[in-house]
């Protein structure tokens, strides 16, 4: 195998070095002028402040509940069959005959539902797939954990009261 | 071993073979003439008279399959669903090729342009009532209502009213078996002919009429068959569910491998729904010599056995009067440093062992444990195959072990008065032989699949250790069943716990090292 050589000669002005570091500094005196005197700022003081993104944005999962704070899935594992990182995890149970107030339409539940966050790729396909709205993905980006175990979210840490096609804010 | 060994590697193709059974011509002048032609979708086939139109294109395979809802090879042909229809030349309408019977020339369409205008209809007014619930239906995967609405069915309904509710059967538990949902029947009514012509018990009717019309139960009874699962598994669409099942697991998750069921001795060929070798059901498969279509419910719930929490998939020890969880290694030198100043060794095979269990027992048992033994078969339920009769007119046998015929024939005694006599005695069953009866102070070797309720109800204490077995679906052998058909079988899911083969256990015990 013969090498190429992919060294070029610098002109003479990329040798005299001091236009670069001018055209540099030119930079850095501008935003420094922006920002200090006329306050226009590039980055955010982050954890107390933070950035706005758009509705579309896929964080974290939630599952959508009634208004009696049952969940609205009904463990039909479409989610868990479409997921192309496998990280869904249901079982299914029957609601019991005596509490069950929904009839027909929730005899289904899931017993556990359990996503894996750190194998999610938030791709948003559970979402597309899910026929009663259940799951959906909030704009909550913030889920750094001390432990891995701690990123398995089970079934009382997903269930949030909905605002429209939302998480509710205020709760 | 004998050459008419049936293989269960795969399940058999479901072949129509209702005109084999009640051939309409039965005079022997027919069968001298050339066969009669039928020409389907531009191929010319022979055909046995009284054959209809659907026989004849299953027998061939014309298509994968010409769609159908009433229609079940092993129940009286109905005509009622409409979807099976076909173009016949020279018939005004389209005609039912399920009972239309072929004839020597007929020329048959199965997809033309009609034809599947046809069932575009049909189906769309099966889907006016039906609900969509097929993600909360267990037959969602599997369904031919499903299957059939993505090949033929209309891109749109045009049904705008209220569908239909049955308020009183939308979960309805027709027994403890199954539940009932009318909303999705779309009234085939292979159900109630299942009950009136296979079981001959009437426990289901239709009742009222139209769009009133409502599957029930005959009386007070409820539904009593033992056959419930069948219900289950040919109903097309998800009406009848089968409650171990319902709610478990979707369909297209399983795993499906043949197995045969050693619930009794009939040897019922099964396939072995699994995912990730936990078993979730059994549905039989069909087998002219042995089962037909059909298997009953004792059988098909009998995974549950296996999948029991509380059975021992780990070698134990007696260890200061408790059972302890060891290696197989420790506990085969406990055993045989118990055998060797045994007095007397008997071994017990229980008639669920397969046949090369028995055969391999027999032969290498002195070898094995050192000094002569007495070995016997034990069933528990009967004494010999010739006492095993037949529970009904259809599958269920009163001998519940799967292989006492096998185990016969190769020469083992059975056990007599069903006592154990020796010092120690080695019991090898895999779950289904009864346990035999014996003294306080027996000292026991318990070898194969066991419960821990079993052990703990052994009227002995002195159980010297437990060698955990494999399962019949666990393992490969051969059955011969009551009738004399060998079937053998493969593993239809794996192991995950601690059993090992018999195969294993003789090559430690022989090992002298």
């Amino acid at each position: 195998m013969g090498t190429i050589n992919v060294s070029k000669k610098y002109t003479a002005k990329e040798r005299a070095y001091l236009p670069a570091i001018l055209i540099g500094m030119k930079i850095t005196m501008k935003r420094f002028i922006e920002g200090f005197f006329f306050r226009k700022h590039f980055t955010i003081l982050y954890p107390e402040k933070k950035r706005d993104y758009s509705d579309r944005f896929r964080g974290a999962h939630f599952i959508s509940v009634d208004e009696n704070k049952t969940e609205n899935c009904t463990a039909c594992f479409l989610c868990e069959t479409v997921c192309p990182a496998e990280c869904i995890h249901i079982v299914a149970d029957e609601r019991e005959e005596e509490t069950n107030i929904y009839g027909v339409k929730k005899e289904k539940k899931p017993l556990s539902f359990d996503i894996d966050l750190l194998r999610c790729c938030f791709c948003g396909f559970c979402e597309e797939a899910c026929p009663k709205d259940a799951i959906k993905l909030s704009t909550n980006y913030e889920m750094a954990t001390y432990s891995r175990d701690e990123a398995i979210v089970d079934l009382d840490q997903l269930k949030r009261p909905m605002n429209g096609r939302h998480e509710k804010k205020d709760n | 071993m004998s050459n008419n060994v049936h293989e269960i590697i795969k399940p058999k193709e479901d072949l129509n073979y209702s005109s084999e059974k009640k051939p309409i011509h039965s005079d022997s002048s027919v069968e001298a003439k050339p066969l009669p032609k039928v020409t389907i979708d531009g191929k010319t086939y022979e055909f046995k008279p009284g054959d209809t139109i659907m026989q004849v294109a299953e027998r061939y395979k014309v298509h994968e399959e010409i769609p159908r809802f009433c229609y079940h090879p092993a129940m009286p042909i109905a005509g009622t669903c409409r979807m099976c229809t076909v173009e016949v030349e020279k018939a005004p309408k389209l005609m039912t090729s399920c009972s239309t019977p072929a004839a020597d020339g007929m020329i048959v369409h199965t997809k033309s342009e009609k034809v599947l205008k046809s069932r575009t209809g049909v189906m769309d007014f099966l889907l006016t009532n039906h609900p969509l619930d097929c993600p909360v239906c267990d037959k969602a995967g599997e369904c031919e209502l499903q299957d059939y609405n993505f090949e033929y069915g209309p891109s749109h309904s045009n049904f705008k009213e209220e569908k239909r509710v049955y308020e009183d059967a939308t979960t309805k538990k027709l027994s403890d078996q199954v539940t009932l949902n009318m909303n999705r029947c779309v009234h085939c009514e292979r159900c109630v002919r299942f009950t009136d012509d296979v079981t001959k018990t009437n426990d289901l009717v239709m009742v009222n009429r139209g769009w009133h019309k409502e599957l029930d139960v005959a009386d007070e009874r409820g539904l009593f068959n033992d056959y419930q699962g069948c219900l289950t598994d040919f109903c097309p669409v998800g009406a009848l569910t089968w409650n171990d099942f319902r709610f478990k697991k979707r369909s297209w998750f399983l795993d499906k491998k043949a197995s045969v069921c050693d619930r009794c001795s009939k040897g019922c060929n099964i396939e072995v729904h699994s995912d990730r070798d936990v078993v979730y059901r059994y549905i039989p498969v069909y087998n002219e010599l042995v089962n037909g279509h059909w298997m009953c419910d004792e059988g098909r719930s009998s995974y549950n056995d296996l999948m029991d929490p509380q059975r021992i998939i780990s070698p134990l020890l007696n260890h200061n009067n408790s059972m302890t969880s060891t290696s197989l290694e420790t506990v085969i030198g406990e055993v045989k440093k118990v055998l060797k100043t045994a007095a007397s060794i008997q071994v017990v095979v229980g008639t669920d062992a397969t046949r090369e269990e028995a055969a391999l027992l027999k032969e290498k048992s002195t070898l094995a444990f050192g000094k002569p033994v007495t070995i016997n078969f034990y069933n528990g339920h009967i004494q010999t195959s010739q006492e095993d009769k037949k529970l009904d007119h259809m599958l269920r046998m009163t001998d519940k072990t799967p292989n006492t015929r096998g185990v016969e024939e190769t020469g083992l005694a059975p056990l007599p008065n069903g006592e154990l006599s020796s010092e120690v005695a080695i019991i090898f069953r895999n779950g289904r032989a009864g346990i035999p009866k014996m003294n306080p102070h027996q000292k026991v070797i318990l070898w194969g699949v066991w419960n821990i309720e079993e052990v703990k109800n052994l009227p002995t204490n002195n159980i010297i250790a437990v060698i955990p077995g494999l399962a019949t679906i666990e393992k490969e052998g051969s059955f011969k069943n009551t009738d004399g058909v060998v079937q053998k079988f493969h593993p239809a899911i794996q192991h995950r716990g601690g059993a090992v083969t018999v195969h294993h256990v003789v090559g430690l015990m022989t090992n002298n090292n």
